[in-house]
């Protein structure tokens, strides 16, 4: 009995993906998730915890993969959902409550340009903005997919992203605004 | 706040994506950006937002995709096991409850009879029929046909123990 259901359990934890397709997809995938978990969470060290559960959590999915780019999509997700998760959770956890040195300290290294001005426009930007403005303009992500990974409905994202759109563009026009906003 | 889009967005959007902005960029359609609020919202943002991923992207250190292979590996069939356990703790759990209550019903019927069947223990001890001496073999008492039996039964212990420990590995 128990070698039987030593066996189905074997069976049953074949993953989806063979170590080298995954290590293909990985590659391909691994920083552009990374970038946006980093740059929406503002914390590089939550963004490779939240990176690392966001595979494992991909991979024991039991659900097909129809291809490359719908599993790039659902990985996506999964890593919006666990962003959301960590967001709900109390006290520290809470983006709001991350000190604004860790999305400073990034723009500190020298290496990060563009964060200087966009780091405290996201900073003053929700959560919820973030991850849209994120998918839509640096993934490339249309409003169906948007919804689709955010579990937002789709008729309202696209006035969701004008909104947030219109706003960020003039705090990026207008540093010296979002300092002001930053808490 | 109206939500009005411009035609011209996605000719800036793609043109954006492609890296071709400014540089490939007709223009026509560059006065149009610069006259135009929500297309120049779009290229503010969008490149930011290109010039952040570029940057994040560079900078990520992503580690060993073995790694996380085997941990999926490893929390999929821990969660095998304990979706196949499941049934089997269940029907020992159902099993053992029935067990109890059988024995529960039959201590209770037997403290009713008032515990009759003790009696007959000292009945048959004192039965004619019942001899101990009746259950021993004869040939233990002879010497020689004894040590064969010893040696017998040793050697059944030493079987039923090597094939103990041999299902007990392969267990493991």
């Amino acid at each position: 009995m128990e070698h039987v259901a030593a066996g189905e359990a074997r069976r049953a934890a074949e993953l989806p993906m063979d170590n080298d397709a995954f290590a293909g997809f990985y590659e391909r995938s691994a920083r552009p998730l990374w970038a946006y978990l980093a740059r929406v969470s503002g914390d590089a060290a939550l963004a490779d915890d939240l990176m690392q559960e966001s595979y494992v959590r991909f991979l024991c999915a039991a659900r097909p993969l129809d291809g490359e780019v719908a599993g790039r999509r659902y990985l996506f997700r999964i890593a919006t959902n666990l962003m959301k998760d960590h967001w709900r959770r109390p006290a520290a956890a809470s983006i709001e409550e991350i000190p604004e040195d860790l999305f400073a300290a990034v723009a500190d290294s020298g290496q990060y340009d563009s964060q200087a001005v966009l780091g405290p426009a996201l900073k003053a930007m929700r959560s919820r903005d973030r991850q849209l403005l994120w998918l839509a303009y640096a993934e490339g992500y249309s409003h169906r997919e948007i919804a689709e990974i955010t579990g937002l409905a789709s008729a309202s994202i696209r006035l969701l992203l004008f909104r947030a759109r219109r706003k960020i563009a003039k705090l990026l026009r207008e540093p010296a605004v979002a300092e002001r906003r930053l808490p | 706040m109206t939500l009005r889009a411009c035609a011209q967005e996605k000719e800036v959007a793609a043109l954006v994506l492609r890296g071709q902005w400014p540089a490939a960029c007709p223009a026509d359609l560059r006065a149009h950006v610069e006259s135009c609020r929500s297309c120049g919202d779009l290229v503010a943002v969008m490149q930011a937002f290109q010039g952040a991923r570029m940057e994040s992207s560079r900078a990520a250190q992503p580690g060993s995709p073995g790694v996380l292979w085997w941990r999926a590996q490893l929390r999929r069939r821990r969660a095998a096991v304990e979706r196949i356990g499941k049934p089997i703790l269940g029907a020992q759990i159902f099993a053992l409850s029935i067990t109890l209550v059988l024995a529960a019903g039959f201590v209770v019927s037997q403290a009713r009879h008032g515990l009759a069947w003790l009696s007959w223990f000292s009945q048959l001890s004192q039965s004619p029929t019942f001899r101990l001496d009746s259950l021993w073999p004869s040939a233990l008492a002879m010497p020689e046909w004894g040590g064969m039996l010893l040696v017998s039964g040793l050697v059944a212990l030493a079987l039923l123990g090597g094939l103990a420990v041999y299902f007990k590995a392969e267990k493991q």
